[in-house]
């Protein structure tokens, strides 16, 4: 699956000027060329999955930086996730690690674990949270839980026609009058469903004051990525499996009969399937995400991840995905900034007359730097939309050291990517700190201080904001 | 092996942080872009001049061998510890000292990226001509050490043009400073030259003073792609011998062009049998006149389209690109010999020639890529170093195109260097006294022999 045709390493050495943790680090060991290297010698036998081999191996970010500056066309996510994997095996991670893992593996225990997070805090003397830090980060920094899921506040739409039992349905939300502009599907991830509502609530105003029908589809979960790069794929691929069920139900929505034709055909004639499912999909112009990463998951892992051979374990769960459905929700996947850069002009008409000018600076998320490459459009909507007074930095493409769990596993290398960010964006004179990315926004919350005048916010709740809710 | 009650007099001098000697971070050291690799013993990073200089007279007193290190991005096995023993990695003595535009100087330390120098060198409109293809990685330590080179060098002049003074830690572990902040300067012996290019196999550069030159006001950068490659050196003679000196011309052959072009999707033409690059700077006038007189002379040598680069951002792709070259051929094969043979200019078109009939004759691939106006060629020859077969004839096609560099006055290295990749070649330009003289001075200042042992000399 990993392996594309050739893919060597030519040890040339650009990956050292894009790695964030080389650059703090200078040295070779924590660089994307010796990671290969590594890898190259387990497989050799060379070395064995020592500790330090595993520590080596996860001080990394998987930004994908070094892939996508890669000459020699090396896909360094896919390999070092492999790696992870058989690392795994023989070297767990520590218990904290595992249990995130668990809980994001279902959606109930997530569920029930952001709920005793909540009474946790609110049980949690002050003293005790800012004392108490979580990697670099004192616990009073880190957000607080929704009271609610956010998929759980928006109203409940019942399909408009019967199905056929066992699929996930599709819950439309919000319509515009007239002639909708078209339908589009809202992957939430966690983050928003359990940390950051406004973000899904800006989301789904912007989207529906464009004109758009929002669906969320029911069942879906947490994007795997998290379980993927701590090596623990069968979980993984179970909630791709989740999710692309869930997406596929709500594509479905207009073309049940179609598609249940569709899969009868399936076995015949492979241009009627096709034809059907161009069909099936047309009503819906997007998949829409607010995090990047999980954009990444549904973009670049999916197709990929269906293709390998699922011990039995998962079959009843890929059986339910529909050939060629996860190249096709692949190919609509899109981070919800690019998509609002292409109604730039819709946006800047729609705001309010008395729309604040917000003075912002910008953090860009590793994600959508190296897989969506939105980093000029964002910068584009930001300089456009009068809700935004927008204050270049930079280093505004630099990591902040997040990362995922990099943050608490590598405290020490997050905090010195993180310096160099905190003094620009301070001396900057801004009052927020736009970022695509729940990680980041957790991470730059966490490094900045309650003295510094600084919210960190998701750039559509601004943009929201200036269209009026 | 380095023994315990040795590695803590090391780890007395740096902290045991800045000291490793477990497999797997050893093997992390064990290369750099050449295909041979050799492990380590132990790897040390020093900060400071004075640790440079304990760290040498302990590695001296018992005898280890020392191989420095900046970033490992040599094409050459230069920082490849043959002896194993002992690398010193310089990537954390990185400071830059001094900047100072009205003298013309910059001063660093050997760890500082090239990228880092014209970084901190554009604000004040300076630049720092030397820029290697890994200059986004390089150190200066490695430029210095490797004597870089690069496209622009045609124009401005290789790295050893621009050291004005170095601070060079001997492997006695003495220090020793030469040269001044002056440009002119002839007080005793040129040292610089002797230590620029000397692969760390004399002495550790540990600061260095730097020559620096203002940015020009103009870019222009031209992009010509001819039906036949043949035409397409000929043109680089041609424009060359008439005087006119382009800042850099960047010859490229299909398969390099469409190895380029694979990864970066620029548009490029990939029928075309020979792409020239080439950009002219200076005042805009002169840049016009320049660039009308070249396109004059490609047109004369049979180019079918000419093209200028019209932004700065279509300008920095096409030389992104270009600084791939290297890195997109390890897709087309598990390893990849890049050499850079040098001949007069004149002999460009012969040169390519015959690489190209080498090639043929051993019955493998060949990219042709050239720094062409100074006659810099970049033969590279994509192969399987475990299919022993294939690889004596690599092997045999190097030999051959050694002996024809050598047949038309050429060199056996523009840039890279000799490293572990030509020693065996030397005799081909260089007569036996010659060879010995080097050694003579190699015994005179490393008597132990401890300084990057196994390579050129």
């Amino acid at each position: 699956m990993t392996d594309q045709p050739i893919q060597n390493c030519g040890k040339c050495g650009l990956c050292l000027s894009v790695c964030p943790v080389y650059q703090v680090l200078k040295q070779e060991q924590a660089s994307p060329r010796a990671r290969l290297q590594l890898i190259k010698a387990f497989e050799k036998k060379d070395l064995s999955a020592s500790p330090m081999l595993k520590d080596l191996v996860s001080q990394c970010l998987m930004c994908g930086a070094c892939k996508v500056a890669c000459p020699s066309g090396i896909n360094h996510y896919a390999k070092f996730m492999d790696m992870r994997e058989q690392l795994a095996k023989s070297r767990p991670d520590p218990p904290a690690i595992r249990s995130l893992i668990y809980l994001l593996a279902k959606e109930y225990r997530l569920h029930m674990g952001a709920g005793l997070a909540r009474i946790g805090r609110r049980l949690t003397p002050a003293a005790v949270e800012k004392k108490y830090k979580i990697g670099a980060i004192p616990v009073s920094r880190f957000p607080e839980m929704n009271r609610r899921p956010f998929r759980s506040t928006l109203p409940r739409v019942s399909p408009a026609k019967g199905s056929p039992g066992g699929h996930s349905r599709g819950n439309p939300i919000g319509h515009s009058t007239g002639n909708p502009r078209g339908r589009v599907i809202y992957f939430t991830g966690c983050a928003t469903n359990y940390m950051f509502a406004e973000t899904g609530q800006a989301t789904v105003n912007i989207l529906t004051r464009l004109g758009y029908e929002v669906v969320i589809p029911d069942g879906q979960t947490c994007c795997g990525i998290p379980m993927m790069f701590h090596g623990a794929r069968n979980q993984a691929v179970e909630n791709m499996a989740v999710n692309l069920t869930a997406i596929q139900g709500a594509m479905r929505e207009k073309d049940d009969d179609t598609l249940e034709n569709t899969r009868d055909a399936a076995a015949e004639n492979c241009d009627a399937v096709d034809e059907a499912y161009d069909a099936a999909t047309k009503n819906c112009n997007a998949v829409i995400v607010d995090c990047t990463t999980c954009g990444a998951a549904l973009k670049d892992e999916y197709p990929e991840l269906m293709n390998t051979p699922a011990g039995s374990r998962h079959a009843a769960l890929i059986q339910k995905i529909n050939p060629g459905m996860p190249e096709t929700i692949a190919a609509k996947t899109r981070d919800i900034l690019s998509f609002l850069h292409d109604h730039i002009d819709d946006l800047a008409a729609a705001m309010k007359p008395d729309t604040p000018a917000h003075k912002v600076i910008y953090h860009a998320p590793c994600h959508s730097k190296n897989s969506f490459n939105s980093l000029p459009k964002i910068l584009d909507l930001l300089k456009a939309l009068p809700c935004f007074d927008y204050i270049p930095v930079s280093d505004a493409a630099a990591c902040c050291g997040g990362g995922g769990t990099f943050f608490y596993e590598y405290p020490d290398i997050s905090q010195k990517m993180m310096a160099k960010k905190l003094a620009s964006a301070r001396a900057a004179g801004a009052d927020y700190w736009l970022t695509d990315c729940p990680v980041c926004r957790i991470n730059l919350h966490g490094s900045l201080s309650e003295k510094d005048n600084l919210n960190v916010a998701h750039p559509v709740t601004l943009i929201s904001k200036g269209l009026g809710e | 092996m380095i023994s315990q009650d040795v590695k803590d007099q090391f780890t007395a001098i740096v902290d045991p942080t800045r000291w490793l000697d477990k497999k797997e971070q050893l093997t992390c050291y064990a290369y750099d872009a050449f295909v041979e690799e050799s492990m380590p013993d132990a790897v040390i990073f020093p900060e400071t001049t004075r640790e440079v200089s304990q760290i040498l007279a302990l590695a001296s007193a018992h005898k280890i061998p020392v191989t420095g290190r900046g970033a490992g991005t040599s094409v050459c096995g230069a920082p490849v510890p043959l002896h194993h023993g002992l690398v010193i990695c310089f990537s954390k003595m990185d400071r830059i000292i001094e900047i100072n535009t009205r003298d013309r100087y910059i001063i660093v330390e050997p760890g500082v990226v090239n990228a880092d120098v014209q970084a901190a060198l554009a604000p004040y409109g300076f630049f720092f001509p030397p820029d290697p293809g890994s200059m986004n990685s390089a150190t200066i330590g490695g430029n210095i050490a490797q004597n870089a080179g690069g496209p622009r060098c045609l124009k401005y002049g290789v790295t050893l043009d621009y050291i004005l003074s170095l601070e060079v830690v001997l492997a006695s572990g003495k220090v020793i400073t030469f040269g001044s902040k002056n440009i002119k300067d002839v007080t005793g012996y040129k040292l610089a030259a002797l230590f620029c290019g000397s692969e760390g196999t004399l002495g550790l550069v540990t600061k260095a003073t730097l020559k620096v030159v203002p940015l020009p006001e103009t870019v222009k950068t031209i992009m010509a792609t001819f039906k036949d490659l043949d035409d397409t050196a000929k043109a680089v003679t041609d424009i060359i011998g008439s005087g006119i000196l382009p800042a850099a011309m960047e010859l490229m052959d299909k398969l390099t062009l469409n190895a380029i072009e694979d990864k970066a999707g620029l548009g490029l033409d990939r029928e075309a049998a020979g792409t020239l690059l080439i950009e002219v700077d200076g005042v805009a006038e002169a840049c016009d006149k320049q660039i009308k007189q070249i396109s004059e002379k490609l047109v004369a040598n049979n180019a079918v389209n000419i093209q200028e680069a019209g932004s700065a951002a279509d300008r920095e792709r096409l030389w992104t690109a270009r600084r791939s070259a290297y890195g997109v051929f390890a897709k087309l094969a598990p390893d990849i010999i890049s050499e850079d043979v040098t001949v007069p200019v004149s002999r460009v078109p012969e040169m390519v020639r015959r690489i190209i009939q080498i090639a043929d004759k051993h019955n493998l691939r060949v990219g042709v890529l050239a720094h062409a106006g100074d006659g810099n060629m970049h033969p590279m020859i994509p192969a399987d170093k475990s299919n022993t077969e294939e690889w004596s004839r690599v092997v045999a096609a190097f030999d051959d195109i050694f002996q024809a560099a050598a047949d038309l006055d050429g060199t056996l290295s523009g840039e890279h260097g000799i490293g572990l990749a030509k020693s065996k070649y030397l005799h081909l330009v260089m007569n036996q006294d010659t060879i010995e003289f080097m050694k003579t001075i190699k015994q005179a200042v490393d008597p132990d022999g401890i300084l990057n042992p196994g390579k050129f000399v």
